[in-house]
């Protein structure tokens, strides 16, 4: 059940050894990358069952106070602290159960997880069990917007195919998305649960009129893109990142490319894109350049599609030039 | 019995979201210059020294406050660190007083500093996410690290939670006006961070989310910085009081409490932030406070999330739990209503330099009672996981 041989740190992850002098002021300050690292050899201790469990016998235990009866799942403990510490014993719980409350979704994780989000942390209540256990929670419909899994849910948990005995071996979608048989079936897999797949939307030819807010639209992303790339703050928002978006909207599509503090607009396809945003209007992006909502809650209100999740940094970058013109006019 | 304590001095340095300028050695230095010049003493003064350092991470040493103490002039003397993630500030102040009150020094350095965007992304090529992993570490190492962790997603679990039970309260439109409030009253503030960032309630709606239901401009900024108070028991107080022509801010009531770091059944009740409310009901009974609607007149709050403003101002019996959007909607803490809430401009607009963020806050509600001549003021820190742990301190000035 080990995981693929890979490395604890990616490499990805490390950055080259450097320095640089920034002057403020006319006075120099020397900045070098560094890094502070602590490696690990550690025992899953009392923990252990729960954690074997997970990953060799797709079991969820729990422990059980003899004294007051609560059912603790996790097991992080061996004795009660409300029975004068009376001695637990492992019990197993079930792989189906309630959202304690509603989970947040969070879209700007901390760089461990930025692959990962948009991603859902909640609670569970397994059957069985008294106390929660925190989980990720998933829909297999796409991104996790608000209002799918919600307090009293019934979620089922799914342990990956390939689990190396922690927390994350496991997390949890809602019973509604699954079949009978799949709710019923102790240590469903991942691969064994239908995800839907990212499929680029289609556009339909645009009418007249349509033609006509799409140049309206592309004129204000221009204009917009302009002052961006005229103001200090927002060039530092990109300072270091390069992309090259492929944008379709009804109506035309263009590119915009971003490369280290520039960025500009092409009316060209690209053909090697680093990701593909689609939207239905094309005033969707106009506003969300524009400082008129962001164009994050935009991918998650499903207004825009982006053919990468990851690229979640990019669309922040552009949510956060549009609000450093936004400040500069100020 | 145990003596009174007192605030005699306060300063704070310019919290920024990086100061390249300076070390935080120099950013302890700087504050510790400040306080002792506001209190008209000498270091040579001061007895005892309390470090409020959050994150070893973010200062890159372990111990980091080993490397303040000589430099700050306390060779030889007492120095310990709290620690106890956003509520440290808070949390160090009630130690100090304790040590004054039972009788072990005259009097004490509160010294808060933290240096948090030295921490930087090489993938995304920006702090905010590596800051944000770095306090990811303050997680449960078994159960929750793993899983993505932040500080926002776990005060997200307790605001929906309230709004799970409470459907109508923390309205979007609410919020963002607390928020464009607090960005107004941040004008005043030569040292905050965020001094001439004002936005309007639309703006506020407009940001993005971060971790729903928190929207980037309902949230507290990173901040590097540092802050400090002189306390003094009864007698010595008195005798700066005088040197300075100041008066001084009582120390009158204290409360700390910590909940359960797992949640359900005899563990964490989720919807409600328990901590608050016992620490801040502690602290009323330590000073005498009957009915703290009538008694409150500045409440400097540890606003980690706008949300969570709202939900501890009702653990605090300020606005009725369930009805939180009474602040706004009647008026409570809009200029002229009940309370002064945030006088600072709050974390989110002055800054979380977190293990100062706190002493700020206690910095502005000194500087606010004296000013406008009013007599409580409740200040506050919330931190760790699911809100778990608070400290709270009630200031009065006679």
């Amino acid at each position: 059940m080990a995981k693929k041989k890979e490395k604890l740190i990616p490499a990805e992850y490390i950055p080259d050894v450097g320095s640089h002098v920034l002057t403020i002021d006319k006075v120099k300050y020397l900045i070098a990358n560094d890094a502070m690292y602590t490696f690990y050899q550690r025992s899953k201790g009392e923990l252990s069952p729960f954690f074997l469990g997970l990953r060799d016998d797709k079991k969820i235990f729990g422990c059980k106070c003899p004294k007051c009866g609560l059912v603790r799942c996790p097991p992080f403990l061996t004795h009660c602290p409300d029975c004068d510490f009376a001695p637990t014993r492992i019990v197993e719980v079930g792989q189906v159960g309630v959202m304690l409350s509603t989970p947040p979704i969070t879209y700007f994780a901390n760089s461990l997880f930025l692959k990962m989000a948009p991603y859902g942390r909640g609670r569970v209540v397994l059957e069985g069990a008294d106390t929660a256990l925190s989980v990720n929670v998933y829909t297999t419909t796409g991104i996790l917007a608000p209002g799918i899994i919600k307090k009293g849910t019934k979620v089922k948990v799914i342990f990956r195919d390939d689990r190396s005995g922690e927390i994350s071996d496991i997390f949890c979608v809602p019973v509604s998305e699954l079949t009978k048989a799949q709710v019923a079936k102790k240590g469903l897999l991942s691969s064994q649960i239908n995800w839907e797949a990212a499929v680029e939307p289609t556009l339909k030819k645009a009418t007249a009129a349509e033609q006509e807010i799409y140049k309206k639209a592309l004129k204000e992303i221009k204009a917009v893109i302009r002052l961006m790339n005229e103001t200090e703050r927002a060039r530092k928002d990109i300072m270091g990142w390069k992309r090259e978006i492929q944008v379709k909207t009804t109506g035309g599509e263009f590119a915009i490319i971003i490369n280290n503090g520039d960025i500009s607009l092409a009316e060209k396809k690209l053909t090697k894109p680093d990701f593909i945003m689609v939207a239905k209007s094309p005033k969707t992006l106009a506003d969300g350049l524009a400082y008129r909502g962001a164009i994050t809650d935009s991918v998650i209100m499903k207004r825009l599609w982006i053919s990468k999740n990851m690229e979640f940094t990019t669309i922040f970058k552009l949510d956060r030039m549009a609000r450093s013109v936004a400040r500069s006019k100020k | 019995m145990s003596k009174r304590v007192g605030i005699v001095g306060a300063a704070v340095t310019p919290f920024k979201a990086k100061w390249n300028e300076k070390t935080y050695y120099e950013l302890a230095q700087m504050a510790t210059r400040e306080v002792v010049k506001d209190a008209k003493i000498s270091i040579k003064d001061v007895d005892s020294v309390f470090y409020a350092i959050y994150n070893d991470i973010f200062e890159r040493t372990c111990i980091p406050e080993h490397a303040l103490h000589g430099l700050i002039g306390m060779q030889n003397k007492f120095g310990t660190r709290v620690s106890t993630g956003g509520a440290t500030g808070a949390y160090t102040i009630s130690a100090a007083h304790a040590y004054l009150a039972a009788g072990r020094f005259k009097t004490a350095l509160v010294l808060g500093v933290e240096k948090c965007t030295d921490c930087f992304d090489f993938m995304s090529m920006s702090a905010t996410p590596e800051v944000i992993k770095s306090i990811g570490w303050s997680a449960d190492s078994f159960f929750e690290q793993r899983l993505g962790w932040t500080a926002a997603d776990s005060y997200a679990e307790v605001v929906l939670a309230y709004m799970d039970e409470h459907p109508k309260d923390l309205k979007p439109e609410v919020t963002a006006k607390i928020s464009s409030l607090l960005s107004q009253y941040v004008k005043t503030n030569k040292f905050a961070q965020r001094q001439h960032d004002q936005v309007t309630p639309q703006e506020v709606m407009n940001s993005r989310l971060v971790v729903y239901p928190f929207k980037e401009l309902e949230i507290c900024v990173y901040t590097e910085g540092a802050a400090a108070l002189i306390l003094a028991e009864e007698e010595t107080a008195k005798a700066i009081s005088k040197n300075t022509g100041k008066p001084i801010v009582w120390i009158t009531g204290l409360g700390e409490a910590n909940e359960h770091s797992f949640a359900g059944k005899n563990q964490k009740v989720m919807p409600r932030i328990m901590s608050d409310y016992i620490a801040s009901h502690q602290a009323y009974k330590m000073s005498g406070i009957k009915n703290p609607r009538k008694s409150i007149d500045i409440v400097e709050l540890h606003d980690a999330f706008v949300h969570q403003l709202e939900i501890t101002m009702s653990e605090f019996d300020l606005v009725p739990r369930g009805n939180a959007d009474a602040l706004i909607d009647e008026g409570l803490m809009l200029p002229g209503g009940e309370y002064l809430v945030n006088p600072c401009g709050g974390l989110i607009y002055s800054g979380h330099a977190v293990g100062a963020s706190n002493i700020m806050s206690a910095w502005s509600a000194r500087n606010e009672l004296i000013k406008r001549k009013k007599k409580t003021a409740i200040v506050h820190g919330t931190g760790s996981t699911i809100a778990q742990y608070t400290a709270v301190c009630i200031l009065e000035h006679d």
